[in-house]
């Protein structure tokens, strides 16, 4: 490289560059586009209220984008709503889905970081085999588990028991957190990386194990707590098939609020004149959980990443 | 928590596995002749060591759970009018079951014919229950033994505080994962095992149908050996289908896995290119499909590129087609190939957010010196991305590949939400986009035919933990596991 | 030792409970649930309310009734399969279709009906299409087990603003008024065998007359005889000739699309100018066209062409039929695993359910079209009262009137019925229409159905699937002519 040629290569770098991220601007922009237009679509649909000539709400999909008319009539009727012979079904989902991502989130997350706790930084003979065996149940698809469930649970009276069909709710928690704790890779992952010395020259200080655990590595796990306790939260608000197994379809009074509504657009009889309604929902479900994941991101993002590099 | 785990001077790994079984079976007869007559009266009452060296909160409770257990086994508590109990283990080889069908028109007193899949469920809870019972027992004497040696050497027997504080220090890893082993044990792993047991089974809602019983009875292997015969609904479905779905799941896996995962790091690295400004919004923008339930977003998809929907009637106003296309194959003459491309491609919209966040941390994490040194070497933008930027990513998420080809195998909303698994191909359950995880779920939950559920379980089962294991063991992280810290 | 908490633990969660509930289910399949003074009631989402409301009245005004009663609204397309999965969770008292009768009473989820005065009105209210598929076969007996309460068919939307009611009356007057739209005539809902009913069941208008018969002269109480059926007449061959004409026309027959039949009824869309349905169709369709724009009519008529007829000897041109429907009726059934204690009141109050006057009201107010006989009238009354409206008036006029022109769907022994939809006869009827071969699934291969030899052959396969729930293993050497 000679001298004289450097000044000009730096001011043709420095177009390059203006012309690259012109084009890098272009890209995303139109990536971002793509992404939005459906979610946008089904916002759109929960604000609009056409109507036929003659007065006839018109609450099925329709091929316009975007509507002739906006208001809040899906929302009001959402509310209101008698489902399945329940009155306002949509709030007492929306109640009954908050209950049990509550618990299950407080559930699950204690166990996950109980066992990852041990798995990471407690040597004991069974770690191994234990850590095998969780892997491998894993494996098993588990809408193969889920009819077994039922009945188990319902040998303890907590669903299908028409006595006390609230009680179902709490066999869903059960059966949400009950395989949660092996899901325990992604905090072992996480908690491999604080060095053992810590734990050590605690231990040395006489600290026992459940001290060493909750001055020391609760405080720092933070990041992995949040994760976890984002992820089992969520968790309830977007499973629409194993919930209504274990709640039950005759029970529509304590289903969640995805089972509801997935429920009305894909009856048997289905009424597709409850889209709007349905959009009106989504929204309303989506805008909690798209809220923690927007406040929670950077912890979101170290669990990925955590996950990720350490499998 | 098995049973070999105690047997105090077991620290030596030398026996073996039949050596360590010896020695187990060895230390009761010692036990037996050794103890005190509180350790030879526990064999018989669960606690009766215990109350014999005053320690009576623990001597209670192991009573109180021998009493338990012995009147669940006795007393066959009975749900849906099939017994737990040891009526439940005379049960099990449904071999004594009843048609049912007598009514008294006078009282109205109806019998229902025997429940099979419960008589086996409840069969292996009473099983799983016994198993407890002998653990307690050999638990039960071992506690009063050690006291009985405490005593010998002149210490006093530990009391149950004691036992508890050891529970929180030496022992911490035992009360941390119990709660995890019995929740896993009853709502995972005893639920597992009665499905897989299932495909030994004629339980089968059509065949059941064809022979219009409600009762069904063990099978052997012969659901196996249908699957290569082609007998019966489960020989049929799976003989015609297994191989294509089969086929599919894996050019999905893979389709879905890397088209994901290199979309994902482009759109990392746009993202974050240097002097580009609302990085953060676009992260935003782009985090909403993740954060937004799958059944609205798939959903939305789904009616958008409906026949009716905007992407047809634009197409068809630019006169690009003329009749709608059927993009996912809802119907069963739509293309079979349009709608596997088509999910692949939705698929991309949900799963290139995910490696675009989780690269993005990585992409931070390259070590600046190496693109200092490439720069000086006068490598151009291009080179550098391929020696150095991919490379390192591949080579930091190698584990992340092989989870998420393993979870994309079983990918279940992206398919059943999109096509349903259609296009359907007529007399079978299995359709053309179908995955082996959702041709499962319409097998059992849709039909009932839980044979055929479990065998395909099975199968399932075993392919992705060949993948795991293969690929997990030679991974650096599992092979350093103990070293990286 | 010092695992004990551990086992303490595991024994609470496991034992203790089990034992603890144990006592109270003690008893064994005889008793079922223990009698707890609510009787509990499913039916059809949209009328549960109305159920509530009127069973709650029956209890206040009959105190010596005793029992408190709880109405829950189901998914009516799947309530079958609820009560089959765990019927001990079900309703003391549930509703479903009359074809789910036989499955029902055969997997032991329903309990026979015994009391001879609702008997005697059930017999008395009851047409005698319903009277005969509501018995079923226990052990050898024969009882009667559904209470029909409301009767369902399908019958004709159509677009009024695009075409008259002159033309909604024929096929051949809807394709006129679809050639001028430049689009399609008409659709179904679903391309099921309850959906696709119409071409199968057509009747000749002049006489009623056609050559199907499934299970006819079965008694479908005793269980031994299937009796007599027959898909594959000359009639019936010529009908699909007719209808795979129909589907080829440009602005003939068309599936609903992946959107659902109402996108393609949509004012906007304008994919069909018409749709065969049913009443719980209505809402759907009319957030589709709108209250005024929307016909009802029934199912239209067609007249065969010479094409349609040539090489078939039992039929001509020119005859016409009317597209004809599964007329069915939904039943009270009881459950199984009632408590016996219950068996007197349940039956009390099914007989008060499906009373005539409580059909009336559910009529007024949930449209829920009655099933007895004579139905017709109250509901002229209605109209002429100004009680309902034109519309609603028309659905269930026309519902009765589309009765004359349907069967129940027919079931002996069981589950033989459930074949028809399980062992894929529909997708037979679907595979003529389409003019493709049926790849069924290794069973047996019908060749492509353009030929007359193709259409009998898979018109066979129907029959064959109703009558013995499999495929056979192969065709006979020659199909002849049942008609």
């Amino acid at each position: 490289m000679s001298n004289n040629l450097r000044p000009m290569k730096i001011k043709s770098q420095s177009r390059n560059r203006r012309v690259s991220l012109g084009i890098t601007y272009t890209i995303l922009i139109v990536l971002s586009i793509i992404w939005l237009i459906p979610l946008v679509w089904i916002v759109l649909s929960a604000f609009r209220c056409e109507y036929q000539a003659d007065g006839t709400f018109i609450g099925r999909v329709t091929s316009n984008f975007f509507p002739k008319a906006y208001g809040f009539k899906n929302f009001s009727d959402l509310f209101s709503a008698t489902y399945y012979g329940v009155p306002n079904a949509f709030p007492r989902w929306m109640l009954n889905t908050l209950i049990i991502a509550a618990i299950d989130c407080v559930i699950s997350t204690f166990l996950v970081l109980s066992v990852a706790y041990c798995m990471s930084k407690l040597k004991f003979k069974l770690r191994k085999p234990f850590m095998n065996i969780a892997m491998i149940i894993g494996l098993f698809p588990s809408f193969m588990s889920m009819i077994a469930i039922y009945f188990l649970l319902k040998s303890v009276g907590l669903t299908g028991n028409p006595a006390h069909p609230e009680y179902s709710i709490i066999g869903l928690i059960l059966a949400y957190s009950a395989g949660s704790g092996l899901g325990f890779q992604i905090a072992k992952g996480f908690f491999d990386v604080i060095p053992n010395a810590l734990v050590e020259s605690a231990k040395l200080d006489g600290c026992s194990n459940f001290k060493i655990f909750r001055k020391i590595i609760l405080p720092l796990a933070k990041p992995i707590i949040i994760y976890q306790a984002l992820m089992s939260f969520t968790g309830p608000w977007m499973d629409f098939i194993f919930a209504k197994v274990i709640i039950g379809a005759d029970n529509p009074k304590y289903w969640t609020v995805s089972v509801g509504l997935y429920s009305l657009l894909f009856g048997t009889h289905p009424d597709t004149n409850l889209f709007t309604q349905f959009a009106a929902g989504c929204v309303i479900v989506a805008i909690p959980i798209v809220t923690l994941f927007m406040f929670l991101q950077k912890y979101y993002v170290e669990g990925v990443t955590a996950g990720a590099v350490k499998g | 928590m098995a049973s070999k785990s105690k047997g105090a001077p077991n620290k030596t790994k030398s026996g073996g596995f039949f050596g360590s079984i010896g020695k187990f079976f060895s230390n009761f007869v010692k036990r037996f002749v050794d103890g005190s007559i509180g350790t030879k009266l526990s064999h018989f009452i669960f606690g009766a060591g215990n109350f014999y060296h005053k320690q009576y909160a623990k001597g209670a409770l192991f009573l109180i759970m021998q009493v338990a257990i012995l009147a669940f086994m006795i007393l066959c508590p009975t749900i849906n009018g099939t017994p737990y109990g040891y009526k439940a283990l005379l049960n099990l080889p449904l071999k004594n079951v009843s048609e049912g069908g007598e009514f008294d028109p006078a009282t109205g007193d109806f019998s229902a014919g025997s429940d099979c899949k419960l008589m086996i469920l409840f069969g292996f809870v009473t099983i799983a229950v016994i198993v407890i019972y002998f653990i307690i027992w050999n638990k039960n004497i071992e506690s009063s033994y050690k006291a009985d040696m405490d005593r010998k050497v002149g210490k006093k027997p530990t009391t149950l505080r004691e036992d508890v504080e050891t529970l929180f220090d030496q022992k911490f890893h035992i009360t941390m994962l119990t709660p995890t082993c019995i929740a896993a044990l009853v709502l995972t792993v005893l639920p597992t095992v009665f499905m897989i047991a299932l495909a030994f089974t004629t339980y089968n809602s059509q065949d059941m149908n064809d022979l219009g019983t409600n009762l069904f009875h063990w099978n052997g292997v012969k659901n196996f050996a249908s699957v290569f015969t082609g007998e019966g609904t489960l020989g049929v479905e799976i003989k015609n289908r297994f191989l294509p779905v089969l086929g599919w799941t894996f050019i999905w896996a893979i389709f879905a896995t890397l088209t994901c995962y290199f979309g994902g790091i482009i759109l990392a690295l746009l993202i974050n290119k240097k002097g580009l400004k609302g990085k953060k919004i676009f992260r935003t923008i782009f985090i909403l499909t993740i954060a937004v339930p799958q059944f609205i977003s798939l959903l939305a998809v789904r009616n958008l590129l409906g026949e009716y929907g905007p992407v047809n009637t634009v197409l068809q106003s630019i006169g690009l087609i003329k009749e709608p296309i059927g993009f996912l194959g809802l119907h069963a003459q739509d293309s079979e190939l349009l709608a596997k491309v088509m999910v692949i491609l939705v698929n991309m919209w949900v799963g290139i957010p995910y490696t675009m966040l989780m690269t993005t941390g990585i992409l931070m994490n390259i070590p600046a010196d190496l693109y200092e040194a490439a720069r000086v070497d006068g490598a151009s933008t291009t080179k550098m991305f391929f020696k150095i930027t991919l490379p390192y990513v591949i080579f930091i998420t190698t584990p992340y590949l092989i989870s998420s080809f393993v979870g994309n195998m079983n990918s279940f909303n992206a398919i059943f939400l999109l096509t349903g698994g259609g296009p359907a191909y007529q007399g079978y359950a299995a359709g053309g986009t179908d995955l082996l995880v959702t041709w499962l779920y319409k097998v059992t939950i849709d039909q009932g035919w839980y044979n055929t559920g479990a065998v395909i379980g099975i199968f399932t089962f075993l392919i992705t933990a060949t993948i795991t294991l293969v690929t997990y063991r030679r991974s650096k992280a599992y092979n350093e596991e103990d070293t990286f810290q | 030792m010092k695992r004990l908490i551990v086992f303490l633990l595991a024994i609470a969660m496991i034992a203790v409970p089990l034992v603890g509930c144990g006592g109270g289910n003690e008893g064994g399949n005889d008793a079922g649930a223990k009698d707890d003074g609510l009787i509990r009631v499913w039916v059809g989402e949209e009328s549960a309310e109305f159920y509530q409301k009127t069973c709650d009245e029956y209890v206040a005004a009959h105190p010596e009734f005793g029992y408190k009663i709880e109405v829950k609204g189901m998914d009516t397309g799947s309530i079958a399969g609820t009560i089959t999965n765990d019927p001990t969770a079900a309703a003391d008292i549930y509703t479903v279709a009359h074809d789910n009768i036989g499955k029902l009473a055969s997997t032991q989820c329903a309990k026979p009906i015994t009391d001879e005065t609702l008997i005697a009105q059930v017999l008395a209210d009851n047409p005698e299409s319903f009277r005969k598929v509501i018995y079923s076969n226990l052990n050898g007996t024969t009882y009667l087990y559904g209470v029909p309460y409301i009767s369902q068919a399908l019958f004709l939307y159509y677009n009024k603003s695009m075409v008259t009611e002159e033309q909604a009356k024929s096929f051949e007057g809807l394709r006129e008024a679809a050639a001028a739209a430049g689009t399609k005539a008409i659709t179904v809902t679903g391309d099921d065998g309850f959906n696709m009913s119409f071409a199968l069941l057509a009747q000749r208008v002049s006489d009623h007359g056609t050559s199907v018969k499934i299970y006819e002269g079965a008694d479908p109480a005793s269980g031994g005889s299937k009796g007599e059926s027959n898909c594959q007449g000359d009639d019936t061959v010529a009908i699909y000739r007719w209808l795979q004409a129909f589907a080829a026309d440009p602005n003939g027959f068309k599936w609903a699309s992946s959107d659902g039949w109402d996108a393609d009824l949509d004012k906007s869309n304008l994919g069909v100018l018409a749709v065969i349905g049913g009443a719980w169709h209505y809402n759907t369709a009319k957030a589709a066209l709108g209250e005024t724009n929307l016909g009802i009519a029934l199912i239209p008529t067609f007249t065969l062409t010479a094409e349609s007829v040539e090489g078939l000897s039992g039929v001509s041109a020119g005859e016409v039929y009317r597209g004809g429907s599964f007329a069915d009726c939904k039943c009270f059934m009881i459950n199984a695993y009632s408590a016996a204690s219950k068996y007197a009141k349940e039956q009390e109050l099914i007989m008060y359910l499906s009373s005539k006057d409580v059909q009336n009201a559910s009529y007024l107010e949930c449209m829920n079209v009655p099933a007895y006989v004579g139905a017709a009238d109250f509901i002229k009354q209605c109209y002429d009262q100004g009680k309902v409206t034109e519309s609603q008036y028309n659905l269930a006029a026309m519902q009765v009137s589309m009765a004359e022109w349907g069967i129940p769907q027919p079931f002996v022994t069981g589950t033989l019925n459930t074949y028809y939809y399980s062992k894929n006869a529909p997708a037979v009827l679907r595979a003529i229409v389409d003019k493709t071969s049926f790849p069924t699934s290794g069973d047996i291969i019908i060749p492509e159905t353009t030929s007359l030899e193709g259409i009998r052959k898979a018109l066979y396969l129907v029959e064959y699937l109703w009558m013995h729930g499999v495929a056979p293993k192969d065709f006979p050497a020659s199909l002849p002519d049942k008609a």
